[in-house]
């Protein structure tokens, strides 16, 4: 029996889960994938806003500047990167600069710290390759990029630490209620017992709802494409660049990564597949007209990856993040969309240390440091020597484009945060992330998981359990 | 720190050709091979068709690879196993920084470098193509890879996008392990890959070409389960209601080869945006002093015998390179590709430090045609004339200028003239 | 009348042969042996693999020493996937003499020791 179960392993999941470890509390976090973090929080532009764009007053503007805070110590307690960008909203002539005004406006009113309007020339000494129609930008120096999924990932690796559980290919198909608790009905047929249940299933949580209630929300699901430039596009721009935003959201971006990449997008079309991440010719060429109000010297001859991710957008204008009003301790939080990474740390203390009223004491021996190992690529030549002197496994290099080692992929499949897939070493360790995408490595991945997981090559997944990338293997009528 | 006269990047069939024709002489040479033996992509491909020219046989890839191999024996030419170069840079001489499980961390210091890299599959986000992205759809080199060394198949219900000699090949090596290939695709109106791999993986097992035809979209969440493609007009966009579905599990892609040389930007070779790999002389030097450079890592070669002759080239040059100890200062004027001509190696000849009496231009054209003459110009006159039968974008072909027909130390240009 | 792409040199001549065994379009005679074997008795190589206990070569490479018969491809895969190699081959060395009766050889292409 738990206190409480969280389902959802993004990156609202995973938050809530290491604030809820720090009482003295049964916590369980579930994903009905094969891995921690597999919608959302793996699909979107890895912004930390500064809180300039959410309407005044709402929740996602009052968390989205609390959290943007939060993310200097998420940096230092969990060890994730965190790249201080800054951004700049460009106008292009007096109508845009008229809107821009009113966005600079609404930013002080949300309390973004440190904003300032700037003129085009100036913006273009900051990022060199800006469009010279720019005549005005505002400056937002609180805007930040992060690695989301590694985020989600540290988190729960600190839950755990601190006494918490995280199960996968937890697909929840009903919910019970009774007297005492609730109990989730699993695909798989078993079962999970819980006094109170947090509802963080993202695209999915109107479904979650909808098993002992009429939801006052409905997941309305828009689709955004990304296109990601090669990590040699490093330094090409500096800040995350965005137009004036319009009803459809934010716009089209530039976003330098915290890994060198930079990443183009996104797009927003309204989709009724809420798990179909296609990448479209129509969406292509929208990224590419629409970037050109921000800058006509963008390669995307360098573009080596594409991917979509959908949002949770929701008929609640605003996050809806409350307790069912039927159902006592089935909590919601739900319509999680931009700026919700941002906010997903204020979130998580709103709902744990608020909105919960958790009766029970805070643990006095949680401990918020979640250490793990740099990329050994970026650690200084005498060190890298050291290492791999004390394991050789350092010295073997699998992924050539990003400069992956053995030792950091073996890494990446133990431990309670670990994984076992393709996909799931990708997110981890970043082999197969690079120029040539996994063409290289995958295969050297393939058997390295294999020998650690003392599995044959035939049960290694790419993502999904089920997903084997060598399906039979050939030969195998021998006599002799 | 480890020492070497010539430091070969790569041991396959170039880096082998390279490091067997800079040998006998007092010279050091160290081949650096990541793999755990040489060969390179020879091993993989174990189809034949290798050697046709070098040896006059028809030998399967490693049969092919083998014979460099054994030479290299013979000659006692240093390797590094399951070694990869992680950086490289120069100051007088080169400081690679080499890493291995055996050896851990080190740094080579190299006189000479030639690279022989090879190249990398263009992978599916480079060209955009849209749709899902579940698990099936990989490289066809990954598949044969894992096919022909491992011993697995990667998918039962294949489609293959690119009608170059790797997606034909691919074609036929699925069928025969068992797999049905539905189809392959070629966006082009003509098959890139030889005619004969047409009939020999195509034809023998029914399995049908698409031309001018793409692929507009991937279906499946976790698992490939449907492709789209559609018939393509000149400038390749896609044509409606020309939409085929075919329900596979498997997408290979055979959409092209790219040089392998992101890991020499550090030293800022200049490059060429046609050939996406470094510059070079009728030396093969780039424009870094030292630095060679041949086989697929310079242009992408349809036949392994021209990149093992283009490795011997490499190596005899940086051998002579490092016994003269110095070169006089450079005067390179182009080799401009002129009509019809898409690219051509080397881009540049230095007239100062020209050792030969020819030079041998390699070059692909933009346009099929069924017979044209080649011209080599100079200052407005035709200084050479070649003339050619059954001249296609997909098969590299060659020159030889004698220096004593050119008039003067100006730039040439190399165009070709269709014979209607 | 049949039309064949020849394939024994990378030209690919365009040929038409006549039930009379009449070739044309053939540049050399290579062409016409080629087209009348093709409509009588087609021949092809084969190039596979064959598993091995060695777990540094799980596969090594073959191919036929000669031509085959093409119909009879698929039935000397068979004979292939019951193969396991289980001492030390060399490039060259013979795995299956006589392969179903046609002469030929199933030859290695590959070494059971690279490393």
């Amino acid at each position: 029996m738990y206190d409480y179960v969280v389902i959802g392993s993004g990156i609202i999941g995973s938050l809530i889960t290491r604030e809820l470890s720090k009482y003295a509390v049964k916590v369980l976090v579930i994903d009905k994938e094969n891995d921690i973090a597999s919608h959302q929080t793996t699909a979107n532009s890895a912004i930390i806003h500064s809180g300039h764009d959410p309407k005044v007053g709402s929740l996602k503007a009052k968390f989205c500047v609390l959290g943007n805070k939060l993310y200097d110590d998420l940096e230092k307690e969990l060890n994730i990167p965190l790249l201080r960008t800054g951004a700049l909203v460009v106008a292009n002539g007096k109508k845009e600069e008229t809107a821009l005004d009113e966005l600079y406006q609404r930013a002080l009113k949300n309390e973004v710290p440190e904003v300032s309007i700037i003129s085009g020339e100036e913006a273009r000494t900051l990022d060199p390759l800006l469009s010279k129609d720019i005549t005005k930008a505002l400056s937002l120096p609180t805007t930040k990029v992060t690695y989301p999924w590694e985020v989600a990932i540290s988190a729960i690796g600190n839950a755990i630490k601190n006494g918490a559980s995280f199960k996968r290919n937890a697909h929840v198909i009903s919910i019970e209620k009774n007297s005492t608790h609730y109990v989730l009905h699993l695909k798989d047929g078993s079962t999970i017992a819980s006094k109170n249940i947090i509802n963080a299933a993202g695209v999915n949580s109107d479904v979650i709802a909808s098993y002992l209630e009429e939801p006052e929300f409905k997941i309305t699901p828009r689709k955004g494409e990304y296109y990601v430039l090669d990590r040699k596009a490093v330094g090409l721009f500096h800040q995350v660049i965005y137009p004036l935003p319009t009803d459809a959201g934010k716009g089209v971006l530039i976003v330098p990564q915290v890994h060198g990449n930079v990443l183009l997008g996104p797009t927003s079309t309204l989709v009724e597949d809420k798990e179909c991440y296609s990448n479209t010719k129509e969406g292509f060429s929208y990224i590419k007209q629409h970037l050109k109000r921000l800058s006509k010297e963008i390669p995307f001859d360098m573009i080596i990856r594409t991917f979509a991710g959908v949002r949770a957008t929701s008929t609640y204008e605003d996050f809806y993040i409350k307790e069912s009003k039927l159902h006592k301790g089935f909590y919601h939080v739900a319509g999680i969309d931009s700026p919700g990474l941002t906010a997903a740390p204020a979130i998580a203390n709103y709902v744990v240390h608020e909105l919960l009223n958790i009766q029970a004491p805070l643990k006095t021996a949680f401990d918020p440091i979640f250490q793990k190992p740099k990329p050994f690529h970026s650690l200084p030549f005498e060190t890298q020597q050291k290492l791999v002197r004390e394991n050789p496994k350092y010295g073997n290099l699998i992924c050539k484009c990003e400069k992956i080692t053995e030792q950091e992929i073996i890494d990446a499949i133990h431990g309670p945060t670990g994984n076992d897939t393709i996909k799931g070493i990708k997110k981890r360790a970043r082999a197969g992330a690079g120029l040539c995408q996994g063409g290289y490595c995958e295969g050297l991945v393939l058997k390295i998981i294999a020998r650690e997981t003392n599995k044959p090559l035939t049960e290694i997944n790419y993502y999904a359990s089920d997903t084997p990338i060598l399906v039979k293997e050939t030969k195998t009528n021998e006599k002799n | 720190m480890k020492k070497t006269d010539l430091a070969i990047i790569g041991g396959g069939a170039a880096g082998l050709a390279a490091a067997l024709s800079a040998s006998g002489s007092s010279l050091s040479i160290l081949v650096i091979e990541r793999e755990k033996v040489l060969g390179g992509i020879l091993n993989q491909c174990i189809h034949n068709g290798f050697g046709l020219h070098m040896f006059k046989e028809e030998l399967t890839g490693p049969e092919y690879a083998n014979r460099f191999i054994e030479d290299l024996r013979r000659e006692n030419i240093d390797v590094l196993y399951g070694t990869t170069v992680i950086d490289i840079q120069k100051k007088d001489t080169f400081l690679l920084t080499l890493t291995s499980e055996v050896h851990g961390y080190e740094t080579l210091e190299a006189k000479a470098v030639i690279i022989a890299s090879g190249c990398y599959e263009r992978t599916r986000g480079a060209v955009q193509l849209p749709g899902e992205r579940p698990k099936g759809i990989m490289p066809a080199g990954s598949a044969q890879r894992y096919l022909n060394i491992d011993g697995y198949l990667v998918g039962k219900k294949v489609f293959i996008l690119g009608s170059g000699d790797i997606g034909l090949i691919m074609a036929r090596r699925m069928t025969l392990e068992g797999a049905k290939v539905l189809g392959v695709a070629e966006i082009m109106p003509y098959s890139n890959g030889l005619t004969r791999n047409i009939v020999q993986c195509l034809n023998d097992y029914d399995i049908p070409l698409f031309l001018s035809h793409t692929v507009t979209d991937i279906k499946g969440k976790n698992t490939l389960e449907q492709i789209t493609i559609q018939q393509v007009d000149e400038q390749f966009n896609p044509i409606i209601n020309t939409e085929k579905v075919f329900d596979v599990d498997t997408l290979l892609l055979s959409i092209g080869l790219i040089p392998d040389v992101a890991l020499f930007d550090s030293l800022k070779m200049k490059k060429s945006p046609i050939t996406k790999s470094a510059i070079v002389d009728q030396s093969l030097m780039t424009s870094v002093e030292g630095l060679f450079i041949c086989g697929n890592a310079l242009h992408v070669h349809d036949l392994v015998d021209w990149v093992s002759k283009e490795g011997e080239k490499a190596g005899k040059y940086a051998k002579q390179y490092l016994l003269a100890n110095r070169i006089n200062p450079k005067n390179s004027k182009a080799i401009v590709p002129g009509d019809h001509i898409r690219y051509v190696v080397p881009h540049e000849i230095d007239f100062n430090n020209v050792t030969d009496d020819s030079v041998t231009l390699s070059f692909r054209v933009t346009k099929k045609m069924a017979s044209g003459t080649f011209k080599v110009i100079q200052n407005g006159e035709v200084i050479q004339m070649k003339k050619a039968k059954y001249i296609a974008p997909a098969e590299m072909e060659s020159l030889t200028i004698k220096l004593e027909e050119l008039k003067s130390f100006d730039p040439i240009t190399l165009s070709l003239e269709e014979t209607l | 009348m049949r039309e064949l792409t020849c394939i024994v040199c990378p030209v690919g001549c365009h040929i038409e042969i006549d039930e009379h065994q009449n070739v044309t379009g053939n540049r050399c005679s290579r062409g016409q042996k080629y087209a009348i074997e093709e409509i009588t008795a087609p021949k092809r190589m084969l190039t596979s693999t064959v598993k091995t206990k060695f777990k540094d070569t799980p596969r090594i490479s073959v191919k036929t020493s000669a031509p085959i018969p093409k119909e009879l491809l698929f039935e000397v895969l068979k004979d292939l996937d019951d193969i396991l190699i289980d001492n030390h081959v060399k490039i060259g060395d013979v795995i299956i003499h006589n392969i179903r009766n046609t002469n030929v050889d199933i030859v290695s292409t590959k070494s059971t020791l690279c490393y």
